[in-house]
């Protein structure tokens, strides 16, 4: 019965050890990971701040404003370029375009559907 | 080899002897094995050779006494052991304790190389940011070689080698430092991956790379003067940069107290990075056109305090800032201390007004030059008639301001003015400030000449800090660097004149856009209101007739102003259409009116069409006031 219960206690510790032996590598793996990442984060977000950083200076102003002139031909804006609502014109009576050249091609004489009747849609009942 | 030759000769003789005694046996073959090994007697030549050991026999038997001995746990035999094993383990402890001891009380940390490294290294700063979110200056991270020049063997081999990569390096320094003692020293910061990749295959001992922040500031000189710079250890010299170090708001670099880089917040400027550029463009624009020695220019918030821009030329690049100790290239707005000309006669009407001793009805005799003593003030644009208060304003009567200064007296002018805060030092959150220049003995001339701003030095920022208040409603607020909502700004404010003083004030500056001397900063669709001003410069103490310094504040629109507007040119020429003009209105009223006319849509504010319809009720209640657009409208 003891001998028994030896074995089963040797084999538990030997068990654990193992399990004990096994989690502290994995730990060690992972904190190791973890400090591969934050090595590559801490990279990136150099990296980032070196591109934001480039990318302002692509789009300073003085840049913008040499290549707009050199580009875009724009000018200043005026006042007259500026109209208020009330000084649109007001909106013409619709019209319709598409009815006014089937007309004019004839096809409204008897594009009219056919009426319907009671009778003639649904067959008298025998 | 020797085992290889005695082995098998051994085991056949164990083999042969009788089987009863084996250890015996072994005991025999190890010691014939050792003494085979040893030379005789340890190498010594005992002459009568008695003290030979003893044979085999009797030493198996002391052997095996030895071992039961050595086992024995039989504590009345063991006394010598316990003490022994004692002494033992107190010497290890006391060891251990010695050491914890000696680790608990020394101060210095073991890696010298490291705190080294660590103090030497630039700190991180926040990152600055325009009010919109733009970069204005940011750290990137660059490789700095360093050496320790007690870990390198040859100072000479290195120099030549380091010096082959980095060709700008000073050979004779280089080696200097590369022999002393050294722990640390630069080598050289902020260099490329190419150089340090080259540097790496040299192999040098001693040499290593260290990373390190880099300031950059992407837009070059725009905004200079307010942004500052660093120097190489990445410590802020002037400007916010300097602010940001007062602040504390930067890496503090002192062992023990660093801080998480990623956890310093960006730190965002009143600025506006566009409306810097438009600002600049146009200065440098008008220093070439109008030959100016100097020019510098500013805009601001009138109901916040905030900056928008200020720029002053000539300027620097704080990427490269080089010499600053130039007087050139200093911060005319904030430490530069100017007679500010005619623009001052805003604050000597205002004064006239809120004393209650006029009103915008009133009448000043203009008619003749005014004498007092020796000196005689004249008009530059001599009308000879009595003046209405609005056109003492619009014709920039000296005459007609000092007459309305002297009705207030010299007590109340000095008064008016501290309470304007145009008699001490201005101070903001750059560390740049100027005292100005008050007269010791404030007599009535005195009073006289500053009413139309000659004889009284202020920075300019602190006369745009006046006319904020007398066109904003009367609120006076200390200017910011830094972003502020007008609920905080109502919070460091304080009536400095009344409400219908500021009316008045900003009537007059929109009636002298429409009709005055500021007609060429009238943009139509932004209704600005404007004052211009020209001092003569004094050259060898006496006033010179034909070096000016003008000014210009323009503000916009007039009846309700959001934004306050300041150029100014030193010693500008005329234009050859100007008839040889060189005041204000020609050369600091144009820039501005250029300004207006590209940095207010920049600012999200279209041009009106429509003039306001009330621009000014409270005076015009009074019968006031309706005469401002009178040239506008026609």
């Amino acid at each position: 019965m003891w001998r028994i219960l030896h074995a089963f206690a040797i084999a538990a510790l030997i068990g654990s050890a193992a399990y004990v032996y096994g989690v502290k590598y994995r730990t060690i793996y992972a904190s190791e990971q973890l400090v591969k990442t934050r090595h590559l984060i801490g990279k990136e977000k150099d990296a980032i701040a070196l591109l934001r950083a480039e990318y302002a200076h692509l789009a300073r102003p003085d840049r913008i404003q040499a290549l707009a002139d050199s580009k875009l031909g724009l000018v200043p804006l005026t006042l007259s370029q500026i109209a208020t609502v009330d000084e649109l014109p007001d909106a013409q009576p619709k019209v319709d375009s598409i009815g006014r050249a089937l007309e004019s091609l004839g096809f409204t004489a008897d594009n009219s559907t056919p009426a319907i009747t009671a009778s003639a849609a649904t067959p008298p009942a025998r | 080899m020797a085992e290889s030759t005695t082995g098998p000769s051994a085991k056949p003789a164990s083999r042969a002897r009788p089987r009863l005694k084996p250890l015996d046996a072994l005991a025999d073959a190890a010691i014939l094995r050792l003494r085979r090994y040893l030379p005789e007697n340890f190498g010594v030549d005992l002459d009568p050779p008695v003290a030979r050991p003893a044979p085999a026999g009797p030493s198996t038997a002391k052997l095996k006494a030895f071992g039961r001995a050595l086992l024995s746990t039989r504590l009345d035999r063991s006394a010598a052991r316990v003490r022994i094993i004692a002494l033992g383990l107190l010497v290890a402890f006391a060891g251990l304790g010695v050491k914890l001891l000696a680790l608990g009380v020394s101060h210095d940390p073991p890696e010298t190389l490291k705190t080294a490294a660590d103090g030497a290294v630039s700190g991180a700063r926040p990152d600055l940011l325009d009010r919109n979110g733009l970069i204005l200056a940011t750290d990137i991270k660059t490789m700095s070689v360093f050496a320790e020049p007690n870990r390198i063997i040859d100072p000479d081999e290195a120099t030549e080698l380091l010096t082959a990569v980095l060709p700008d390096l000073d050979a004779k320094e280089l080696r200097e430092r590369l022999s002393s003692k050294k722990g640390f020293i630069w080598v050289k910061r902020h260099i490329t991956s190419k150089e340090q990749a080259e540097i790496f295959h040299l192999g040098l001992p001693g040499i290593g790379f260290l990373p390190e922040n880099k300031r950059v500031y992407p837009n070059g000189p725009i905004g200079a003067h307010v942004i500052g710079y660093v120097d190489e250890d990445n410590v802020g010299i002037a400007g916010m940069e300097k602010y940001l170090d007062e602040q504390s708001l930067t890496d503090p670099h002192v062992p023990g107290f660093a801080v998480d880089p990623n956890r310093l917040k960006p730190v965002r400027l009143s600025l506006d990075l566009k409306a810097t550029h438009a600002l600049r463009d146009e200065l440098v624009n008008g220093l070439a056109r109008y030959h100016a020695k100097a020019a510098a220019g500013m805009i601001i918030d009138v109901n916040t305090g905030e900056v928008i821009a200020l720029e002053s030329l000539p300027d620097f690049d704080p990427n490269d800032p080089g010499d600053m100790r130039d007087p050139m290239k200093i911060n005319r707005i904030n430490v530069g201390v100017y007679e500010m000309g005619s623009t001052f006669k805003a604050l000597s009407l205002a004064m006239a007004l809120e004393s209650g001793k006029v009103t915008l009805g009133s009448h000043v005799d203009a008619r003749q030059s005014l004498r007092y003593g020796r000196f005689t003030i004249h008009d530059f644009d001599a009308t000879h008639r009595v003046l209405t208060v609005p056109e003492v304003f619009t014709h920039s009567s000296n005459i007609g301001a000092a007459r309305l200064a002297l009705m207030v007296g010299v007590e109340g002018h000095k008064a008016f003015l501290k309470k304007m805060g145009q008699l001490d030092r201005l101070r903001t959150e750059l560390p740049e400030s100027a005292e100005p220049l008050v007269p010791k003995h404030w007599g009535l001339l005195n009073t006289m000449t500053i009413a139309f701003g000659q004889g009284l030095n202020v920075a300019p920022i602190q006369a745009v800090m006046a006319v904020c208040a007398l066109v904003n409603g009367g609120m006076m607020m200390t200017p910011t660097f830094l972003p502020r909502t007008e609920a905080e700004a109502e919070k460091v404010s304080h009536r400095v004149i009344s409400a219908q003083t500021s009316e008045s004030m900003r009537y007059l500056m929109r009636s002298n856009a429409t009709h005055g001397s500021a007609r060429f900063a009238n943009i139509p669709g932004y209704y600005v209101g404007g004052k211009t001003g020209t001092a003569d410069k004094i050259i060898h103490g006496r006033y010179s007739q034909n070096k000016v310094f003008t000014t210009f504040m323009a503000i916009t629109p007039a009846d309700k102003p959001k934004y306050l507007y300041l150029t100014i040119y030193d010693d500008p020429q005329s234009l050859p259409g100007d008839y040889g003009f060189h005041t204000a209105a020609y050369n600091a009223g144009r820039t501005a009116g250029l300004l207006i006319r590209r940095v207010e849509p920049l600012e999200g504010v279209p041009p009106m069409k429509e003039a306001p319809t009330q621009p000014f009720p409270i005076i015009a209640r009074l019968g006031y006031g309706a005469d401002a657009d009178r040239t506008g409208k026609e």
